[in-house]
């Protein structure tokens, strides 16, 4: 069922509102591709996107963020904590991105809270974009469970009817009650007639048959599966081509280790401790201190994604580990395809 | 807003900033490590358990984790053995009495006391692994009636390298203490036993299986070894202890990096159930 129908100039005009009290942040053309940008005009926004090089983790949990600085003060330190409080509107995100930013909250928000994400993240508005097809080749997010979700935007655009993005028709649904505030008070919504709610269902229908299965396994027998594959030859084999370059890691939407490094002043008197995005494919990863790398092989450090992505992380939070964007298998130098690999597994047993 | 994640933590605040700690003393044990004795400004309690670790910062160099050596029944100061191995170790070994660094903890699950409490212990420590487990065995001299007999194996690469000297002396003095000594390397001055550690099982009285909780924490290569040897001594494995290294970056179970199969150190140990460690093949790998 839809909440509201909006058309796309009523849509730019209640975002050009929005942009007053927050930061705007959505896919921006840049030559073939799309990017999450922040942008001062909605109209620079291409909301017919088909998807972004990068989901819009950055925005949530930025590649370098500061997380205190620090002063020395009579011999001991005074230590402040960096929150960023600003205002983010999301603008434009697809269901899998949704189901990664859900991971996301789970583990930055479970046991030993992580203010400096959660204070950026109560602060976030996020207007969903509902994808009716799957936006490229390669995309597995159906296998997932996740081209699809029922929450964790404020609100939900479907674009129903035309597709040039200056006449295009959303259908909306409402995710949360600013959300709906949002919308109700733009004034400029309508309510959905029954050629609407047709219309909407026709394109669920349609959309239901446009993502087709890739993996042989279902999502939930994957971890089942990785049991029985812990030493399969195929690590070895797929990580002769592997890098390590952590491409895959970079462009995944639901990575999140990172590394924890200081910056001191010249002077010494003060400094800041901030963190990077740091991901499992590069070889220094697991190293200790002696120097003792506790995956010093690629074949290793490749299963070690593959199972956090789709058994641990499952079993551990009870959401997806990976969304099935396939950011990972385009980003990949060398072509490693997580498709394949689940398939050529279940080819073992 | 979206449903924002369910928060129960220090709004405004940040978990990873460390709390200052004076160092009160500084005791050369070895070449490599060094003993600090410290205490919380706010002279709070660390409040650890054996076996738990703290992130230890020299603030605009690092912080790294750090197990804790002193016992939990030493409530006004705590102390950390800390090796001389890279950039925030090394910074921390500069310092002397009087100067503050950051302390984030006490991290980790350390040993349930209350399932050693009535039983025999086996202490099995190779090399550095005598430094997370000086914390249990301070504890359990302490608190001697609690425990039947106390066997302690420590095994080193050489005698320069052995830990904790006094307590040595002191605990070998206490007939309450069982304490066996191994080196690989002697030399010249030595006149204790050779050879690595398991060889000192031979000298051990036997070993009540129904009753006996055994602790091994030393380099990996060890473990396998130490664990035949008490297998074979049919210890259950539920009564068999030990305590991982990796290098927590957060502590707190979400940066990654001490992840070993499907658990995290940092959160889901440091000390572990040999049972577990069987479903970890990188733990011992």
């Amino acid at each position: 069922m839809l909440d509201r129908m909006l058309n796309h100039a009523d849509l730019i005009e209640m975002l050009d509102d929005l942009a007053r009290k927050r930061r705007l942040v959505g896919p921006v053309r840049r030559g073939e591709r799309f990017l999450y940008e922040e942008v001062t005009d909605p109209r620079q926004l291409d909301l017919l996107f088909t998807y972004c090089v990068f989901g819009p983790r950055s925005y949530l949990f930025p590649p370098v963020e500061t997380l205190f600085t620090f002063e020395s003060e009579n011999g001991a330190f005074r230590a402040k904590p960096m929150l960023d409080a600003r205002p983010l509107a999301l603008i434009g995100v697809h269901p899998c991105d949704l189901h990664a930013i859900a991971l996301l909250d789970h583990v930055f928000g479970h046991e030993h809270a992580d203010e400096h994400y959660l204070t950026r993240r109560r602060h976030t508005f996020i207007v969903g974009m509902d994808c009716g097809r799957p936006c490229t080749e390669g995309v597995f997010c159906a296998d997932m469970g996740c081209h699809d979700t029922e929450s964790g935007f404020d609100l939900m655009l479907h674009l129903l009817g035309e597709k040039a993005n200056g006449h295009a028709r959303y259908g909306v649904r409402f995710g949360t009650p600013e959300g709906r505030q949002w919308v109700l008070y733009g004034r400029r919504s309508e309510v959905p007639t029954l050629d609407d709610e047709r219309a909407f269902d026709r394109a669920q229908r349609e959309k239901a048959a446009a993502f087709s299965r890739r993996i042989k396994t279902p999502a939930e027998e994957l971890p089942a599966l990785l049991d029985r594959s812990y030493d399969s030859l195929l690590w070895e084999a797929t990580a002769r081509r592997c890098y390590s370059c952590g491409s895959c890691n970079l462009s995944c939407p639901t990575c999140y280790c990172f590394n924890i490094l200081d910056d001191l002043s010249l002077d010494g008197s003060q400094g800041t401790r901030r963190r990077e995005w740091d991901g499992c494919q590069i070889k220094s990863f697991a190293t200790v201190a002696g120097p003792h790398n506790f995956r010093p092989k690629a074949a290793s450090r490749l299963r070690h994604r593959i199972y956090r992505k789709a058994k641990w992380i499952r079993e551990k939070t009870g959401l997806p580990g990976c969304v099935g964007c396939a950011r990972c298998d385009r980003a990949c130098t060398a072509k490693i395809n997580s498709v394949e690999i689940y398939n050529q597994l279940a080819e073992e047993v | 807003m979206t449903p924002a994640p369910v928060l129960h933590a220090n709004p405004g605040g940040s978990v990873y900033i460390p709390s200052p700690a004076r160092v009160l003393r500084v005791t050369r044990l070895t070449e490599m490590e060094k003993l600090f004795e410290l205490a919380f400004l706010d002279e709070r309690p660390l409040g650890h358990d054996p076996g738990q670790f703290v992130q230890a910062s020299a603030l605009g160099y690092g912080e790294c984790p750090i197990s804790i050596c002193s016992s939990p029944t030493q409530r006004d100061r705590f102390e950390l053995c800390i090796r001389r191995v890279g950039r925030v170790t090394n910074q921390l070994h500069q310092l002397a009495p009087g100067a503050v660094i950051g302390i984030r903890g006490p991290l980790g699950h350390g040993f349930d006391m209350h399932e050693f409490h009535g039983r025999d212990v086996l202490v099995v420590a190779g090399g550095l692994g005598l430094a997370p487990l000086r914390s249990l065995i301070q504890y359990i001299v302490d608190e001697r009636a609690r425990f039947g007999q106390f066997h302690l194996l420590y095994g080193a690469r050489c005698p320069s390298e052995l830990l904790f000297q006094e307590d040595l002396v002191r605990w070998r003095q206490n007939p309450d203490v069982n304490l066996l000594i191994t080196v690989d390397r002697p030399d010249e001055q030595w006149r204790g036993r050779n050879g690595v550690v398991t060889t000192l099982f031979k000298d051990l009285p036997k070993l009540d299986p129904a009753n006996t909780n055994v602790v091994i924490v030393g380099p990996p290569v060890m473990f396998k070894f130490v664990v035949l040897e008490v297998l074979a001594r049919r210890i259950p494995q539920s009564s068999i202890y030990c305590s991982l290294e990796r290098h927590m970056k957060c502590g707190i179970g979400k940066c990654g990096h001490c992840q070993a199969n499907h658990v995290y150190v940092c959160m889901d140990g440091p000390v572990f159930k040999y049972g577990e460690l069987k479903a970890m093949r990188e733990a011992m790998e």
